[in-house]
């Protein structure tokens, strides 16, 4: 591996092209189809339907009075297909003549699960045919909500969806999971294809000092969003192979229409606000919410002030938004298409000089070279620039010395009171933690479909990261006076190709078959640079070389690649029942030399009984029935199969070797089976829909970190193959129309997930996670737990009795609910709330540790007196005083612990709550319709959390566990969104 | 099925079987510049770095301990919020705060033990001859040397619990080899500390002798360090970074507060804010900043004339002869500038105080003193330890990853 390689994949993706090339046939003589698209019994129009025709990319919308009208179409016989969300596709066969042709087409009320199509790793799928539970959002749900970015879509969004958003750094990337975790090692975090075309599905480098990174998910800017949808498990997954196990979210963006330009371009303004900062019982908000005043106190009565506290009174403050974002789409009917949108967003965050700026652009263009042939190329360029705060586990950080009080580092003069501690927190705000990322991607789709019955797929992609992140601490710094400046140079690239072929055809009346095959490579490559100086000579921006001490902490340069083709094989029958096998091998280059090829497969089974002649349908419209097996995969690092040393300096500079890893020959990836069941039910003429789901996942051959015998010389954990970790849980979504009328309709939603992780086998050992976060894995525990030192009496007023080891708790939550109402009024109004409890899960609240030591956690003073005088012989105010409580304000240092700090992070969120009116486009000169939405993110918080928030964790610390230090939470939304379409 | 069908299905096959074959083709190697491979240090050119590391290593295992070692023994307070360093002052600490002391030290002995095999195979019969091969059997005995002075256990490449008197049987016989090459090829420098660092260790294995006999031969004014730098992170003296960047650990507190801070040996100093004297990291302790090490590449010994001159001064006490320990004491104060001349003490309680007041400033953050501590304290000269740990245990990584061992 330490040989540059040879040959390059490069030459393989052209190639790969080549491989599939067809001749292109010649343009024909077109006309135009139009009709109606309505809802059957009622005859309402059915706005916003899409019709196509069958086997092109040619279709157009339907317009509010229920017609379309579709330019450009070759003349002869076609099959034209209507659907819509929520309703069953129909296809009718028309003649196409030059003076056009005409259908009408009425829709019948489905379940949504049996409603419209899906992308499946084989191409498109009939959503009745497919034997696992998924997840859309759509483009009306995206444009209703707050949200600058697709993690925050994403955040109650579905069943088994999990977001935690981290932190209130701008730019902050959120922790996603689908169906909780089922690697210790490897990550859990889900696929991302955007447009077919597979992007880097992690996160950007980690801010010396600023404690987060960036998501580039996050770049795809939420105007430019279509749909998306969610592919949760390994039984799912498996075609997607190695490193699907997390799940697949894929995100499709819009394309351009044949027909007229439409333009759409929306202004929005708003504010970002902060509310009260951890606990209610500490009414100064850790002195972020109110830095001066008579409660500038610690608990020993120590008095301090703040002379570059805000005139406010507040480190807080709004921070206005501003978002930009215009659209084209359109395009001649039967050639080329486009869509072009651009995005500028401005933010300010809560804190000083905090904010982010964005700006992108998405170029969709759609082409018909030829008879069969369609091809689409989609090019998104992304740029954002943050500017933060330190923040976290650094000595510079905000949370950290703000919430301190008298124990900030940042010591100053400039105070009235000459008693007090003088402290000048202001000046820690004159540090910058920048990041500032490009990022593009373009792909390419070329799908043939010489005949009705054989579709071919060719993708290929590039994703192009690059992130620059400095933390700059300037000359005359309080706390480093001579200044010290960090770089972070990071580069991600993903090439993809994908190449899938289908063939379906009707073996019967009754029977069908559907066969597909497909291969797939990825290339992926990193490479990073962390750069530091220290001591400036004087004031000034500095430079990497502006400091006396130039160092290079850390270079990365690894490349990896993994590659594998698929097989299924559907076979249908009477469009009712539909059995699913397939498998999927691969190989990846980061395997060890005992592992070759790895085998993935599946089955599933769909069957939708209420088309069923026995099936009472006056009870029960629609139920479909499925089931599911599959398996996927995670590969180790590239690397970790190899025994290795790395090349240090010692003796003041001179070149060493020291121990690095292990190795280990044997290694293979993990794997994780899963079994699904569940069914979609729909009642009362469509009104009530009901979706369950229930999940058994084992990972097998786990790959976990085994901690060498520090006696053998290699100290670092060297990844084996020897876990089994188990996780199931329960999907269920249960939404209704509980009023259907003319001018009013009111629907509500509940979503529930369960989640049960077990560790069953981790190699004999409890592996440690985290230290100083208290996270663990254990047999028999969810998958991580804080353990420690835990009381066991903490609810009682007496002295705490501890056990030295103990379980607390999971780490992650372990029910979600996820509640929604949807209310629309004239067809104009429509309001909407959707909210989000998360129960179960724990954070490790080392804020609190910290403080309480320190004397400066307000909520502890009371106990902390009390256990003064207690000490000293007086016992009189200690009666109201739980264990608990005087263990974690113990002023006893040898007593103290991080694992006394585990608290509950229950809460719920009203994610986000919108109003939206639609304006009577005449009032605006020229436009096609226009919308006003008031729309607010995370407006309401209820916890009983103390730290920060309870969705804070600092991501320095560790990518599986989480800890609250000094981690600033993340902040609310209110936004005010213009919408006119031309 | 049509003809025109059936060709296509036919074309798309073979496109498909086309591509699968190209993909499988590919280039499938992975690129990792930076690490290196195993084998690849199997040549004489990587020897120096081989030694170099070893010599990293120890610097890295003794740099940690110094400071912990230091809050078990009382020559440092904890000022700061560090969980592990909480515990080793209050002397309560276990394996899971022995966890990066004791990998780091075990990782010391194993590099150079293991480089010495290495350096066998690849040097062949010029291993003997090798410039870097005293250097390596030094490094080797220093590593197990700090071992037996600071574990409690001895425990060697996953094998089972022993007597700790194993790693100052093992470093015997290695500082003996790095003394014998040493001297061959007229290495003063590698010869006088092998002779040193024998001398100790065998005074702790009871061949007081032997001990002096070594001492004996090292110069007075002798001195051999681990070295520390700045170049990187790495190679940062962890106690000048805990003192000097942070203020982790203080000299207020301890015995060393109520002497001078002038005493070359043992120099200390006030911080003050203004008036106010600093208080440490966790805000509440007086921070007296130790000012023996200044600089993040401070160098730290490992051994030097001066101590020499007080294990002599201990056997003489043990001799009886308090008049010839102090003298010996004196030679040693003389090593720096300033330092009175001392009177015999009168009882051998007094000489006993005296001796280890004098080897203690001597060796002053120099992860000598929790061993001294505990040897006096078996031998009840000294009570510091009583009630408190007395070694670093074996850690719980270790335990729980060692198949030979059971707690």
């Amino acid at each position: 591996m330490w040989n540059r390689v040879r040959h390059s994949i490069r030459w393989c993706l052209p190639l790969l092209a080549l491989a599939s090339a067809a001749s292109l046939g010649a343009q024909q003589g077109t006309g135009t189809i139009t009709g109606t698209v309505v809802e059957r019994g009622s005859s309402r129009p059915i706005e916003a339907a899409q019709v196509t025709v069958v086997g092109t990319r040619l279709g157009a919308a339907v317009n509010g009075q229920g017609a379309f009208s579709i330019r450009g179409v070759p003349l002869g016989a076609h099959k034209v297909r209507a659907q819509f969300i929520g309703f069953e596709p129909v296809e009718q066969a028309v003649t196409l003549t030059a003076s056009g042709a005409t259908v009408a087409f009425q829709l019948t009320r489905t379940a949504y699960a049996l409603s419209g199509v899906v992308v499946t790793a084989t191409g498109e799928e009939k959503r009745r045919s497919v034997g696992t539970a998924m997840a859309t959002m759509d483009t009306m749900s995206i444009a209703r909500t707050a949200a600058s970015n697709p993690q925050q879509l994403l955040a109650a969004a579905s069943t088994g969806v999990s977001v935690l958003a981290n932190s209130g750094q701008p730019g902050a990337g959120a922790t996603l999971r689908l169906r909780g975790v089922n690697s210790v090692s490897q990550g859990n975090n889900p696929l991302i294809y955007i447009d077919g075309v597979r992007v880097f599905n992690g996160n950007g480098p980690v801010a010396t000092g600023g404690g987060q990174q960036s998501s580039p998910l996050n770049d795809i800017s939420p105007d430019d969003i279509d749909h998306i949808e969610i592919v949760k498990g390994p039984s799912a997954t498996t075609l997607y192979g190695t490193e699907a196990s997390g799940g697949v979210i894929q995100i499709f963006t819009k394309q351009g229409k044949g027909g007229g330009q439409q333009w759409t371009a929306s202004i929005t303004s708003g504010f970002n606000f902060q509310g009260h900062v951890g606990s209610k019982d500490d009414e100064t908000g850790m002195w972020f919410n109110k830095c001066r005043g008579p409660l500038n106190v610690n608990g020993n009565g120590v008095k301090f002030e703040d002379p570059s506290c805000p005139a406010s009174g507040s480190w807080l403050s709004n921070g206005p938004i501003e978002r930009i974002s215009v659209n084209v789409r359109g395009g001649s009917t039967g050639g080329t298409t486009y869509y072009v949108g651009g995005n500028w967003d401005d933010e300010k965050g809560t804190l000083p000089r905090s904010g982010l700026h964005n700006r992108g652009l998405r170029v969709n263009l759609g082409f018909i070279p030829a008879k069969s042939f369609n091809l689409t190329i989609n090019s998104s360029l992304a740029q954002n620039a943050s500017q933060g705060f330190a923040d976290g586990n650094s000595a510079g950080g905000a949370g950290l010395n703000i919430s301190r009080g008298t124990n900030s580092n940042y010591k100053g003069t400039g105070c009235v009171d000459a008693t007090a501690t003088c402290v000048n927190n202001g000046d820690l705000f004159r540090s910058d933690v920048l990041n500032t990322t490009v990022h593009f991607i373009t792909g390419a789709t070329l799908t043939y479909q010489p005949t009705e019955h054989f579709s071919n797929r060719l993708a290929v992609g590039y994703d192009n990261n690059n992130a620059e992140v400095n933390y700059v601490v300037p000359f005359a710094n309080l706390r480093l006076p001579l200044g010290a400046m960090w770089q972070t140079l990071w580069h991600r690239q993903m090439i993809t190709a994908d190449l899938s072929s289908t063939y379906r055809r009707a073996l019967s009346d009754a029977w069908s078959t559907s066969s597909s095959v497909g291969a797939q490579v990825f290339d992926s490559r990193l490479y990073s640079t962390s750069l530091e100086t220290d001591n400036f000579s004087g004031p000034g921006y500095p430079t990497l070389v502006s400091g006396s001490t130039r160092l290079i902490n850390d270079v990365n340069s690894q490349r990896v690649i993994n590659a594998g083709f698929f097989g299924q094989e559907m076979i249908g029958w009477r469009d009712i029942l539909f059995v699913t096998a397939g498998v999927r091998i691969d190989g990846n280059s980061a395997f060890g030399k005992s592992f070759g090829l790895q085998t993935y497969p599946k089955i599933s089974a769909s069957y939708v009984i209420s088309d069923e002649s026995f099936w009472p349908r006056q009870y029960v419209s629609s139920l479909k029935l499925r089931a599911a097996v599959g398996s996927s995969g995670k590969a180790p690092g590239a690397f970790d199969a190899v025994r290795t040393w790395d090349p240090v300096a010692a003796e003041n500079g001179k070149p060493a070797v020291a121990p690095n890893q292990l190795g280990n020959a044997d290694l293979g990836p993990e794997r994780s089976r899963e079994i699904e069941l569940g069914f979609d039910l729909a009642a009362l003429d469509g009104r009530i829909n009901l979706a369950f789901t229930h999940f058994q996942q084992q990972t097998q051959d786990a790959l976990i970190p085994v901690i060498q015998a520090p006696s053998m010389g290699f100290s670092s954990s060297q990844l084996m193959n020897v876990g089994t970790l188990d996780n199931a849980g329960n999907e269920i979504t249960l939404s209704g129309e509980l009023i259907r009328r003319d001018n009013v309709k009111l629907s509500a939603k509940v979503g529930m997930t369960t989640l049960n992780s077990n560790a069953v086998n981790v190699g004999g050992q409890t592996l440690t996670i985290f230290t100083n976060g208290r996270t663990y894995v254990q047999a028999g525990y969810p998958v991580p737990s804080y353990m420690g030192k835990r009381v066991t009496n903490p609810d009682a007023i007496a002295a705490p009795v501890y056990e030295a080891f103990g379980y607390i708790g999971s780490v992650f939550a372990t029910r979600t609910y996820n509640p929604g109402i949807t209310l629309q009024l004239y067809k104009k109004v429509t309001v909407e709330a959707l909210g989000e409890w998360q129960l179960g899960g724990h954070n490790l609240n080392a804020t609190g540790y910290q403080n309480a030591n320190l004397r400066v956690w307000r909520p502890c003073f009371a106990a902390q007196a009390a256990l003064t005088k207690a000490a000293a012989g007086d016992l009189s105010e200690l009666g109201s005083f739980t264990a608990m409580e005087r263990a974690r304000c113990t002023i006893n240092t040898a007593e103290r612990d991080y694992s006394l700090w585990v608290e509950k992070s229950d809460f719920f969120k009203l994610r986000s709550i919108s109003a939206t009116i639609d304006l009577p486009a005449r009032y605006l000169r020229g436009a096609r319709n226009a919308s006003l939405t008031i729309a607010g993110r995370n407006l309401f918080t209820k916890t009983d959390y103390t730290g920060f928030d309870p969705e804070s964790a600092d991501k320095t610390d560790n990518t599986f566990g989480r800890r609250d230090y000094y981690t600033f939470g993340p902040y609310k939304t209110f936004i005010m969104t213009l919408r006119v379409g031309f | 099925m049509t003809n025109t069908s059936r060709f296509h299905i036919m074309r798309g096959a073979a496109a498909l079987a086309s591509t699968v074959l190209l993909a499988t083709a590919c280039e499938m190697a992975v690129t990792n510049p930076g690490p290196i491979p195993d084998a690849a240090l199997n040549t004489t050119l990587a020897v120096p770095a081989i030694v170099n590391g070893m010599s990293g290593d120890l610097s890295l295992g003794l740099g940690g301990i110094v400071l912990r070692s230091g809050l078990a023994s009382g020559e440092l307070t904890a000022a700061g919020n560090f969980a592990d360093e909480g515990f080793f002052y209050t002397g309560t600490f276990t394996g899971l705060n022995a966890n990066t002391d004791w990998a780091n030290m075990q990782r010391a002995r194993w590099t150079s033990e293991s480089g010495l095999e290495r350096m066998k195979t690849v040097l062949g019969s010029a291993f003997e001859t090798n410039g870097d091969t005293p250097r390596a059997y030094l490094y080797a005995g220093f590593a197990n040397r700090l071992l037996g002075e600071m574990t409690c256990t001895a425990v060697i490449d996953g094998g089972p619990a022993q007597s700790d008197s194993v790693y100052f049987q093992r470093a015997d016989s290695l500082f003996t080899r790095a003394y014998t090459l040493a001297t061959a090829r007229s290495n003063t420098s590698v010869a006088n500390a092998a002779l040193a660092g024998r001398a100790s260790i065998r005074a702790w294995l009871g061949n007081w002798t032997g001990a002096v006999a070594d001492a004996a031969l090292v110069p007075n004014n002798f001195l051999f360090n681990a070295i520390y730098g700045i170049g990187t992170s790495r190679e940062n003296l962890y106690m000048a970074e805990q003192t000097i960047t942070r203020r982790e650990v203080t000299v207020w507190g301890t015995y060393w507060a109520t002497q001078s801070k002038l005493d070359p040996r043992t120099p200390w100093d006030t911080v003050k804010t203004g008036s106010t004297l600093t208080k440490g990291q966790d805000g509440k302790t007086i921070f007296f900043r130790q000012m023996k090490y200044l600089a993040l590449g401070s160098s730290v010994p490992l051994v030097k004339g001066a101590e020499m001159l007080v294990l002599r001064a201990e056997y003489a006490l043990r001799s009886g002869d308090i008049a010839g320990m102090t003298t010996l004491l004196n030679t040693a104060r003389a090593q720096y500038t300033g330092l009175a001349v001392l009177t015999a003490p009168t009882t051998t309680a007094a000489a006993w105080t005296l001796l280890q007041r004098e080897r203690g400033a001597v060796l002053w953050l120099e992860a000598r003193s929790l061993w001294d501590m505990r040897r006096w304290n078996a031998e009840g000269t000294s009570t510091f330890l009583t009630g408190r740990n007395k070694c670093v245990p074996v850690s719980d990584n270790e335990y729980a990853s060692n198949a030979n061992l059971r707690k």
